[in-house]
Formats: structure tokens, sequence, C-alpha cells
């Protein structure tokens, strides 16, 4: 038993924190949240000149062949920003679709230009919000004489904004879910951004669009499969940015309660208040250790199908009520936009929802555990 | 990270085969026994024999306190000694900390840090070794949580102290060989610099013991009238007691961890799977796989809090706040998993079931949750700390004190 990071691990930790620290301060950060720019060109090409897009491909691919663990390391601190664009999204979720489902020659071309940034897949999967299942699937995928066309409306795409292109889930005619790599410009392919309570999401829309037979993801689209086997490794590294963002609401919640003073005291002197700052560490840590121990099973090649799902669901629980409890803190300031809570709190109910609810998760977890009849 | 409980180095792996070998001796013809939890009114005298006579092999093998020299009643052994003995002894129910009911996980490290070299040589192997039960009498009638408003008296008389007062919800069925306190030595003197903490024998003249039945079993109310204490039983010098305290309450507070799991899930699963409504195992209803994913990643949670609290304290790291974070959490899990089995198996959870162990009988579960809130300080207190820790509202915080 050893629960302490490697000194190699610490050092990335700490090239990712003053990552942050230079190119996500908080007054430039809130600046991005409030306007809703939440893409950041610079921010990517600067990741990808420290080889963290894709960073746990290995080198042949354009990755930096790291453990799961070191890249949680990273996210983790890019979480305190919280940093936002799609170094998750394409970085991890797509970069491993494509790793593990891609056709040799997709690997080849695709995964060296998505390490280098020049290339943001930004998975589109379910056409319904509500629900992140496959059976939400509803983008149809038709044959024609040449190949494909593709029709329906993705309603959550986190990152729509920074793609430069979609992997997108469809079914068949025969009703099978596959994957579908279409450029962000092909005819038909339109963003719309929501206006509401979460950032980085847009509904993205595919009208008749032209589908080649070498855009399906492998040789005949993948399956939906393939979506859970690369959730497995990249969930517990979207946990590790969320306890990155909680440990930041967390440490500057507790700070404000030492500097803020009311009644002639400062507030953190209140057991009120005290009790408000008990429970975002017991959420943080609750989140942190789940998280860690599945990273761990995974490094360590144990099945991890239910430890990913424990992960995401007390991460996604955590940032969310962690944030929830801040703003007791808080208070009224915390609920100006240019704060960064309100980052923070807009993010958290994003994340919550992305790739699935607690309670959707903890549903998997009981259904990997002990199968239905 | 290696979260591996039981990834034994070479040094322990021929370890490993003779524990193991050594527990199935102590336990082959005992198969029947179901452990009681601690205080309970389950505990019969067979139980009550196999386990101290458990505890006393243990003990005399060092194995009980194994990392403490030879001198100390310990084995001179590794942590990844330890580990071995814990998980072993586990597979069979209990754990190392609590074989027979003895404070002594707390009152030897206790000894270690604050006993002179006369006093560990003298009290701590009858402790370490299971000879002797020791009971912790904090609690006084007008205390509560503020143990360090003290008022069971111990005036220096020549060589002696001379105890007066009265601790109470302390200690357990079967009376105890010592009483490991708090006295107060100077009722004018200063707040916190005017105790003391002894050790003292429980079969001096002048200790009455009564029994209070508890919602948790029994325990007890002590009586010292004029009890004479001979000054060698005084831990940590002249007017020290709440430094011994702290360390003491740390390791009483969770600051001791742990690495067993939980085994009341299984149980939990088991019982849906057996219970049929409409002809299909309520196991199939979404509404109790909800609930048992919500006990399952609480137990979860608990269990790597403990685990991260045990290996902190080995590796010389103590946790800031690990302490009072596990048992606030412990305590309020207990209430929420309470509600939660009684949604699941309505009545059911409430009935005693004397076939399994306590500890995963539902009602214990059940019982535990209002009844286990306020042992060694109220959850309130756990908070309190917690915060002083995290330094809310103040300009440093407040460092987990000493353990061993």
């Amino acid at each position: 038993m050893d629960l302490a990071l490697t000194e190699d691990q610490e050092m990335l930790k700490k090239v990712a924190a003053d990552f942050v620290k230079a190119e996500v301060p908080a007054h430039q950060m809130t600046q991005w949240y409030k306007n809703k720019q939440t893409f950041q060109p610079q921010l990517i090409k600067k990741a990808a000149a420290l080889q963290w897009l894709g960073m746990m491909l290995p080198e042949q691919y354009g990755g930096a062949g790291v453990s799961t663990m070191d890249c949680a390391v990273v996210f983790e601190e890019l979480g305190r920003g919280p940093t936002p664009g799609p170094l998750f999204t394409s970085g991890v979720l797509s970069a491993q679709m494509i790793f593990e489902a891609g056709t040799e020659e997709q690997r080849k071309t695709l995964l060296p230009r998505l390490c280098k940034g020049e290339l943001i897949v930004v998975p589109a999967i379910t056409d319904k919000a509500a629900y992140w299942g496959p059976e939400a699937v509803e983008t149809r995928l038709s044959k024609t004489p040449g190949g494909y066309i593709l029709n329906g409306a993705k309603r959550f795409v986190f990152d729509a904004d920074a793609a430069t292109s979609f992997l997108c889930a469809a079914r068949t005619e025969e009703g099978k879910v596959v994957f579908a790599l279409v450029d962000r410009n092909s005819p038909g392919v339109t963003i719309a951004s929501h206006v509401g309570f979460f950032i980085s999401v847009a509904e993205v829309r595919f009208k008749q669009v032209a589908v080649a037979p070498s855009q399906l993801l492998g040789s005949s689209g993948a399956s939906w499969a393939t979506l859970e086997a690369a959730l497995d490794k990249a969930l517990p590294i979207l946990s590790a940015y969320q306890v990155g963002a909680t440990q930041e609401v967390f440490d500057i919640t507790c700070e404000y309660t030492r500097t803020r003073v009311v009644f002639s005291q400062p507030i953190g002197r209140f057991q009120r208040v005290q009790d408000h700052c008990v429970d975002i560490s017991i959420h943080l840590d609750q989140a942190r250790w789940a998280t860690y121990e599945t990273i761990w099973r995974i490094d360590s090649g144990m099945d991890a199908r239910v430890a990913v799902h424990e992960a995401k669901a007390t991460a996604s629980d955590g940032y969310y009520h962690g944030t929830n409890y801040a703003h007791m803190v808080w208070a009224g300031p915390g609920t100006d936009y240019s704060h960064p809570m309100m980052a923070h709190s807009v993010l958290a109910h994003t994340l919550y929802q992305y790739l699935g609810t607690p309670g959707h998760h903890k549903r998997l977890m009981m259904d990997a555990l002990y199968p239905r009849a | 990270m290696d979260f591996n409980v039981s990834a034994d180095p070479p040094q322990v792996v021929e370890f490993r085969k003779e524990v193991a070998a050594w527990m199935a001796e102590q336990f082959k013809g005992h198969e029947h026994l179901r452990w009681s939890a601690s205080w309970s009114t389950r505990e019969d005298a067979e139980e009550y024999k196999f386990r101290r006579g458990l505890a006393e092999k243990l003990g005399a093998k060092g194995w009980l306190f194994p990392l403490y020299a030879k001198k100390y009643g310990g084995a001179d052994l590794s942590v990844d000694h330890q580990m071995v003995l814990e998980t072993e002894l586990f597979k069979y129910g209990l754990n190392l900390s609590h074989v027979f009911y003895t404070l002594a996980r707390i009152v030897a490290p206790v000894m270690i840090r604050w006993g002179t070299d006369e006093q560990k040589a003298e009290f701590l192997p009858p402790i370490t070794r299971a000879q002797t039960c020791v009971w912790q009498v904090l609690t006084e009638p007008h205390g509560g949580s503020d143990i360090a408003n003290c008022q069971t008296k111990a005036i220096r008389d020549g060589s002696d102290y001379i105890v007066n007062g009265q601790k109470t919800m302390v200690g357990h069925h079967l009376p105890p060989d010592f009483l490991w306190t708090l006295v107060c030595t100077n009722p004018k003197g200063k707040r916190h610099e005017n105790l003391a903490w002894l050790h003292i024998p429980a079969n001096l003249p002048g200790v009455e013991i009564q029994h209070m039945d508890m919602m948790m079993g029994i325990k007890n109310t002590v009586f010292f009238d004029n009890v004479r204490v001979p000054a060698k039983y005084l831990i940590g010098g002249e007017n020290n007691g709440w430094k011994v305290a702290s360390t003491h309450m740390e390791l009483e507070h969770g600051g001791d961890g742990r690495i067993a799991a939980d085994p009341l899930v299984e149980r939990v699963i088991e019982y849906c799977r057996n219970t049929h409504i409409d002809g299909k195992p309520i196991m199939e209803d979404p509404r109790v796989r909800d609930l048992i994913a919500d006990i399952m990643i609480e137990l979860n949670t608990l269990r790597r809090f403990n685990q991260l609290i045990y290996w902190r304290r080995f590796a010389k790291k103590p946790h800031p706040y690990g302490g009072p974070q596990q048992r606030y959490y412990q305590r309020m899990l207990r209430l929420r998993n309470g509600e939660r089995l009684q949604a699941i198996m309505g009545a059911d959870a409430l009935e005693q079931n004397l076939s399994v162990h306590e500890v995963i009988d539902f009602e214990y579960a059940v019982r535990t949750g209002p009844g286990q809130l306020h042992g060694g300080g109220t959850l309130d207190t756990d908070r309190l700390i917690f915060a002083r820790r995290l330094g809310l509202g103040r300009p440093t915080t407040e460092k987990a004190p000493e353990t061993d």
C-alpha cells in the first residue's frame, strides 16, 4: 500500500499548476465563462506543446505514453482553473476512441494531428439530453449508392464550439449504433449555441450530411461498446478534473472564511459556516479517493468498470454539491458572473449532466456488478 | 499509488502462510460463534472466553501490537506484517484492534508517547499482551463533550492522589482491570493546565461500578470515593493531562485508521436476492438498486477514508483532519444507511438476528445510527475539530496531535 504520488507525478502536478496560474488566471477565466468564450485556441496550442493532448496514447501516434494516473494528475490541476476547452473531449475521449477502434490508417493520420491540436475531434453522442444510454442515439445513418447520409440533432455536445470535426454516434438502418467522423464544415452541419445555466455546450444538427465509408470509425463504424471501452479510460480523467475543480472551490471558500468579517469576526468562526466547509471537504475527498482507487485499478490491469462508474458518480456529485455548499458561504458575491464561483457553478451543473448524471452511473455500476435478469 | 492491502512484499509471504495456518487452528471448533459488537448485551460467556483467549494467544506472540518492541509486548515486525495479521484475522470477522473489549488500541500508543520508561516497562506488556482489560473512563455526568471541564478531583497527598468523582457511560458488561482517565488536580487552576492523566487499578478500595442499560448495550457509571492512587500511575507528568488527552482523543476520534471493509452490503444483496415480491426478487427493483448503490458507495468511501488515515499514520505523515472527517462521515452514513435498510426491507430491518455477526445484523445497523452519534464526543464536536484543523476563520491551522 502506498497512497502517495510518485516524484515524477509531483513534478507533473507542479508543471500543470504553474500552467493554470499563468494561462488561466482567475480574472481572465471568469471573463471567458461569463462571455461564453470557453474555447481559447492559445490554451490548446500550449497544452499540445506540453504533450497534454492525447497524452495517454503511445508515442508512435503522437502521444506521451503516460499512465492513467500521470494523465489524471495533470487534469486534476487543469480542473482547478477550471481550464476550459477540448482538452478532455478531444485529447482524451476521442483520442481513446480512435486509438481503440480506428483503422491503422485512421490512427496514423488522425492521432498525431489531434495530439498537435490541429485536429479537434469532439464526440457528439446522444440526441436526447435526458439519457446517456445507446437508446438515446436517434441520429440516422442511411445508405446511399456512394456512401451514407446523416440526419439528426445532438442536443448536448460539450465543446462543440472548438470542434474541427465531430465523432458522431448514429443508428444504422439495421439499428446498430456506429460512429462517423464528420468535418465541422461539411454541408448540412450547423451548431446552435444554447442559452442557459450551462457552459461550452451546443446543439449540433446534421441535415442530409454526406458521409463517405472512410469516415466511419474503424472499418464498419465500431459500436456502442467502443464508446464504453473508451469511457472506461476517459471517465476517471474527467473525474480527476472535477476533483481538481472541487479542490479549488474548497480552497477559495476556506480562504474566504478567514478574510470575510461580519459581526466583528471572520465568518469561519461561525459553526454553521464551518459546517458548509466540512461538507465540501467530504464531497471532495469522497470523489478524490474513489477516482484515485479507480485509476490505480486501471493502471494495475484490474477490471475497473464498476469503479469507473463510481468515480464519475462521486466526482460529478462532489463538484455539484461542493459548489452548492460553497454558495452558502459566499452568499451574494459568489453569484456575480465576474466571480470565479460562477464559472465553477455553471461548469459543475454542466459536468453533472455531461456523459451521464450520478444517478445514471450508479445504475450502470449496479448493472455491472449485479446484472438484471 | 497502490491501494492493495495484501500485496505481500517477499519478506512477508511466508509470514502470511504462518498466520493463516495459525488462525485456522485457533478458530477450529468455534465456527458456530457469532461476534457481538462492542458493549453488546448479545455477548455470552462462551464468546467472551474465546475472544479473550484468542487475544491472549495473539498477545503472547506479540501479534496484537506487532510493530512494538518485544520488551513492550510487541514483535518488532513491520507494517507489512501488521497488515497480514489484520487481513487474516478479518477473514474470521474480527479486527486486531478489538479482539475482546479493551481500549488497548488507544491506551498503548498513548502510553508509548507519554509514559516514562519505567511505566512503559511495567504497564505496557500486560495491556499489549491482552492480560488486562482497560476501560477509558472520560465522560462525566455534567461534562459531555466538554471533557476539559473535568470535575473528578485528584488531590495530591504525599506520594498518592486522592480521587473523588464520577465517570459515566463507559466500559463493558464485565469488569476492567484498569481505568484510564482524566482528572482535575487543581479545581481553581487554569483550564487545560489543571488536569492529569491516571492509569488507575480498578481493584483499589473506593472504586464502585454500576451498570447502565443503554441503546447500544451495557455501559457503566464508575464512582471514585476517596480512592488512593499511587503517583506512579500518573501518565505524562503533573498538569499535563490535556496533552495526553489530545493524543488519546486523536486516536479515539478516527485517527487510528483501519484497512478492513464493512461487510454489511454483501448481506443486503443476499437478502434482496432471496426476498421475492410478486414472484420477483426485490434485487430487480430499480428503487432497491438505487438504494443499494448509495449504501455501497458510501461504505466504499468510508473504507478509503480509513485506509488513507491508516497509511498516513504508519507512513508518519499524520492526516491533518482525517480523524474528525472519518468520524463525522461514519456517523452520518450510519444514519443514512439505517433509513435505507428500512426503505429496502421494511420491518425486517428492525428484527434482531442472532445467526449472524452483530455488525452485519440489520437491526444493529439501524440502531447504531442514532445510537453511535455521540460516543467520545458528539458529531458537532467532530465538525468543530475538523474546522479547526482546516483553519476556518483562523490565520493558522491546528495540527493533528502526535499519536505514536
